[in-house]
């Protein structure tokens, strides 16, 4: 039996990531180093989401961490760093599940998970994908199962000259009604307020701080070799 | 002595720094070396030349600048920091440290120095000096949270939960009011604090904490776990249930969610009524879902269970989901259920009219049927392998076009024992989809397993970027494919080419020292980034890497081939033929080194030919992140075959692996075959410990102890005294001095006598104690394969038995034609 489960978030199952890598090797062309994975799990904990096979008798101790069960499907997504448009948006990087294990709706599951999470996590307004034109299965996937649609067809995307569907699908429907929450923290706030005392600027400041701080981290590199952010534009070129 | 540079040398100077930063190593040396001639002991610029030079790849070169650099100026602290960097390339993390502390002690206010300082500690789990190092960077920039949030780390890591929540909590107290609800960085703190909260084993706390703030936080699906887990974890039932029914309506699929909503539920686990109810109603909700309709099938007995699969077969077949037979053979443990489910199915194909398929064409039906059955038959616990076949061919004459049938055939063969029949019927199967790399993968695994190396790459090759330099192996190396590099040395290793298994085996524990590396960035990305709580789980995970399966594998088959090594020094040169105990003699002996030598020999040539054709192919030898590749003075790995201390080569694999993986009881046995040889008694005993805790009726182990009585009663030299006292004490635990071995080793055989691994372990044992009973004990050897209970694998480690008995080639012959009398399509019995 096949179990769903989050990538690195609650409880944590990093420890699946060389599994994973294996199950993508095994069943696409396109790969990637673990650090690539890596960097998804800890930049965008939310968004992938695994499927491993329970063991007979369930997991030692009722815990997947540490028990090394078999990985036969994973979504591995990302939410797009910079957006041209500046529409916050999702992204697929990888989805992949074991021929053996297919029709099950697997694959259906782990999109649906991570979608829901883009959208609750980051108010991403749509998710979007890459797709070789030929492969039926997933465009049925996406398409008739999911709801995408072809945005536009790129060219030469895949490193043997495929070409690709670039796709999308809106997750505004998935939003939660954060004005709620919103209001709730007022009232919050409100009750508070009575019995704080006066705080100091430090949170303002801190933020200021904050974003020069961002800019000069990218400019020291001293002493550091490859980056996560080398790694990332690279991998980018190689998925292309 | 510091020498001042004129203002155009210092302008100079700055640009060197720039051309390094922007990685323009080339304009960056000119530069230096501008400033250099006119001021050849600079420091500064020899240092940031040497820095240059080692980003270059030219370490060595780069190290004797640096250290003139030093001489030139002791006091500067751009020579320390880039004295500790270059450290820090060649991973030596203490020495780099050093440095960086001098040049911490030049320059105390320097962010550069303290932040390298603080990545190494705690790259090195240095946890106080990384608390140290974060105190100091807080206090010079308080106002920025990574710092107070990096400090909380520092604490939390270090073990003090309750400072780490202080840290935490201070900052807190500096927000005027809670930050809006896009702030990730605030959301995922909080929830930080709630996991250290949680930790510390307060969880009325912490669920408080999560009730209070939880509502606000951005990920949702984490807060509603560990508020469900927090709950049940405090034994508030009906919350719990609530929390994890709330869970299931998200997602049905996790058989964890079910376990805890009854737990929670308190349902009893004999209560099958109750069970069923409520797994039912959960598969009503998700009529396409697969656990809650499979679970039940774990509990039902009898006719629950006979009407429960009925329904579910046949609705997966009809389905035709691939993975059925997977899912269902978990409980074939239970022989009735396994009866039952044969029953079932057989009753599909011989009567498909009575069963729902009747609408029109029921090819598929039956096929998948057919399918099922093969894979049934296939399995070890309900095995005829004959069956197997015929239905499979059923099922593929249904559908021909089935890859997973055509898959299912080679199994058959593999179970056979002929690996060669295996690997061609797959390779059927990859020609059936060639755009599909699973397949394709299977395929060349298959052929790995038949020892085709070659072949297996060759066919791997169809989906590697072959532009990479060292080709298609070079892409598998670099994509850090370890599957098939552990599989590829092992096939090596069955043909005794160790160099080549070796090879494949230090590039898996390369793989894995990259993946504990590439921890390091992340460092200062994830303080970044704000995703705390992933960074602290892969810290951790990280300090596990080496339990992960992959890891053990490759370094069990690494310590195998040193101790191989070890005991057959000639094998480094290669393959040889067996030569029997007593029947090779001297001259023989040296006509094979020689024949051997000269094949590797030619070997190394064609390699190297290969290389050359390939490096002119390609111009430009350059790895996909454009870091210039040094060329593998040892692609054989013949240096490595050739050492002569392989038995300490196999503690690079055997410590981490005895460290991580203690459970193991491989890992112990191959540990005390590793310090026996070693005359480490102390640490053999150890092995031998930590495997009687495991399995005290392992049959290696039983060997391993009457070897270790021997052994001591054998000694050239008696033990130092402290020693002695500790081995003899210890191992009068696990077998008594004064024991009676015969009478030992017959108990062990009469506790396990249904099991022919016991038997080979008590026929190893009566030749150890009685060595002129050798005669008898081929004789009872051989016997064994008359038993019903043999298997194939069994009978071929037998095989293996002979020769370390040293039997001559008439008995092993008769052994492996009886074997293949038994298994008549088996090719591992054949001889060469």
């Amino acid at each position: 039996m096949v179990d769903i489960v989050p990538l690195s978030s609650y409880p944590s199952y990093i420890d699946l990531l060389p599994s994973i890598q294996t199950c993508n090797i095994t069943n696409l062309p396109e790969n990637y180093f673990l650090k690539y994975y890596l960097y998804h799990a800890l930049t965008w904990p939310q968004l992938s989401f695994v499927a491993v096979v329970r063991p007979r008798n369930g997991y030692p101790d009722g815990k997947i961490a540490g028990s090394y069960p078999k990985v036969v499907g994973y979504v591995l997504a990302k939410m797009e760093e910079e957006p041209t448009d500046g529409v916050q948006h999702g992204h697929i990087t990888s989805l992949s599940v074991m021929r053996t294990h297919r029709r099950l709706g697997i694959a259906e599951r782990l999109m649906r998970m991570s979608q829901r999470a883009m959208a609750e996590s980051h108010r991403a307004q749509f998710v979007s994908l890459h797709v070789r034109v030929s492969n039926k299965a997933a465009l049925h996937l996406y398409r008739d199962t999911l709801g995408f649609q072809v945005d536009s067809v790129e060219s030469k995307y895949y490193a043997d000259g495929e070409d690709a569907y670039a796709m999308r699908m809106d997750l505004s429907p998935m939003w939660i009604d954060w004005a709620e929450i919103e209001r709730k923290d007022r009232a919050r706030h409100a009750k508070d307020e009575k019995d704080a005392d006066e705080g100091d600027e430090v949170g303002e400041l801190g933020k200021k701080e904050d974003e020069k701080e961002k800019e000069k981290m990218v400019r020291v590199k001293v002493g550091r070799s490859l980056g996560v952010g080398d790694l990332v534009e690279k991998n980018e070129v190689q998925t292309a | 002595m510091p020498q001042q540079l004129s203002s155009k040398d210092a302008s100079l100077f700055r640009q060197v720094v720039r051309h390094y930063e922007n990685k323009q190593y080339k304009k960056g040396i000119k530069t230096a070396d501008q400033v250099l001639r006119k001021n050849p002991t600079h420091g500064d610029t020899l240092a940031m030349k040497a820095l240059i030079m080692s980003n270059q790849g030219e370490q060595q070169e780069a190290f004797a600048l640096a250290k003139e650099a030093l001489k030139n100026d002791m006091k500067s602290h751009i020579c320390w920091h880039v004295y500790g960097l270059l450290y820090r390339a060649e991973k030596n993390y203490e020495e780099a440290i050093k440095a960086y502390r001098f040049a911490l002690r030049i320059e105390p206010d320097s962010q550069p120095i303290q932040r390298d300082l603080a990545l190494l500690q705690m790259q090195m789990r240095d946890y106080q000096g990384y608390i140290q190092s974060r105190s100091s960077m807080l206090q010079a920039r308080p106002a920025f949270r990574q710092n107070w949030t990096a400090l909380a780390i520092a604490h939390h890591l270090s073990g003090d939960l309750e400072e780490a929540e202080k840290v935490l909590t201070t900052y807190e107290e500096t927000l005027k009011s809670p930050p809006p609800l896009s702030d990730m960085e605030h959301s995922e703190a909080t929830l930080y604090k709630n996991m250290i909260i949680a930790e510390s084993g307060n969880l009325e706390k912490a669920l408080e904490h999560l009730e209070a703030n939880g509502y606000r936080c951005s990920d949702v699906l984490a807060v509603m776990e560990m508020k469900a887990d927090y709950l049940l974890r405090l034994d508030k039932k009906e919350e719990a249930a609530a929390a994890y029914t709330a869970l299931l309506e998200r997602n049905p699929e996790n058989s964890l969610y079910y376990d805890c909503l009854i737990k929670a539920k308190g349902i009893s686990s004999d209560d099958h009524k109750a069970l069923k109810e409520l797994y039912d109603s959960w598969a009503e909700k998700n009529p396409r879902g697969d656990a809650p309709c499979r679970i039940p099938l774990d509990f039902l007995e009898g006719d629950d269970f006979k009407q429960a699969a009925d329904v579910y077969l046949q609705r997966m077949i009809k389905k035709g989901v691939p993975s059925l037979f997977a899912n269902i053979k978990l409980l074939y443990t239970n022989p009735s259920k396994r009866d039952t489910v044969q029953e079932l199915v057989e009753g599909y194909v011989s009567n498909p009219q009575s069963n729902g398929s009747t609408d029109g064409d029921n090819t598929e039906f039956l096929s998948s049927a057919y399918y099922f059955l093969a894979q049934h038959y296939n399995y070890h616990l309900s095995r005829d392998l004959s069956k197997a076949l015929q239905n499979v061919d059923k099922a593929l004459e249904l559908s021909p076009k089935a890859v997973e049938y055509q898959m299912t055939k080679a199994r058959v063969w593999k179970h056979y024992g002929n690996f060669e029949k295996a690997a061609e019927e797959m390779e059927k199967a990859r020609q059936m989809d060639e755009k599909d790399r699973h397949i394709n993968s299977k395929a060349a695994k298959y052929q790995l397993r038949n020892n085709q190396n070659d072949k297996g790459l060759e066919n791997m090759s169809k989906f590697t970027r072959n532009e990479t330099f060292g080709g298609a192996l070079g892409d598998l190396h670099e994509m850090q494919c370890v599957w098939y590099l552990t599989e590829d040395g092992e096939a090596y290793l069955r043909q005794k080419k160790l160099g080549l298994a070796l090879k494949r085996f230090h590039a898996v524990y390369n793989i894995f020292d990259v993946w504990h590396e590439d921890q390091f960035d992340f460092h200062s990305f994830s303080l970044r980034k704000g995703m705390i709580r992933a960074y602290v789980d892969m810290v951790r995970w990280e300090d596990r890497l080496r339990e992960h399966p992959f890891y053990a594998r490759a370094a069990l088959s690494a310590v195998k081939t040193y101790i191989l090594l070890h005991d057959q020094p000639d094998l480094a040169l290669g393959p040889l033929p067996e030569v029997n105990g007593t029947d090779g003699d001297d001259a023989e002996r040296k006509k094979a080194l020689k024949k051997a030598k000269k094949e590797q020999q030619r070997l190394e040539k064609l390699e190297q030919e290969k290389r050359e054709a390939a490096r002119k192919a390609l111009a430009n030898p350059k790895s996909a992140d454009g870091e210039v590749k040094k060329e593998d003075p040892d692609p054989l790995g013949n240096r490595l075959a050739e050492t002569q201390k392989p038995l300490e080569e196999a503690l690079k694999f055997l410590t981490p692996l005895l460290e991580h993986c203690p459970k193991n009881i491989e890992a112990q046995c191959l540990g005390f075959e590793v310090h026996l040889r070693r005359g480490k008694y102390a640490l053999a005993l150890k092995c031998l410990t930590a495997a009687h805790s495991i399995d005290a009726s392992n049959p290696t182990l039983h060997v391993q102890l009457l070897q270790f009585r021997q052994a001591l009663n054998k000694l050239a030299e008696p033990l130092p005294a402290q020693v002695a006292e500790v081995v003899d004490t210890e191992f009068e635990a696990l077998l008594p001095k004064g024991q009676n071995l015969d009478e030992w080793n017959k108990s062990f055989l009469s506790a396990n006598e249904n099991s022919i691994p016991h038997k080979h372990a008590y026929l190893t044992c009566q030749q150890l104690l009685k060595p002129d009973t050798k005669a008898e004990n081929e004789k009872e050897l051989t016997a064994t394969l008359d038993a019903d209970i043999v298997s194939l694998e069994t009978a071929l480690a037998g095989l293996d038995l002979l020769g370390d008995w040293g039997s001559n080639q008439n008995t092993k012959t008769a052994y492996a034609e009886k074997a293949s009398s038994k298994w008549p399509e088996a090719s591992t019995f054949r001889l060469n």
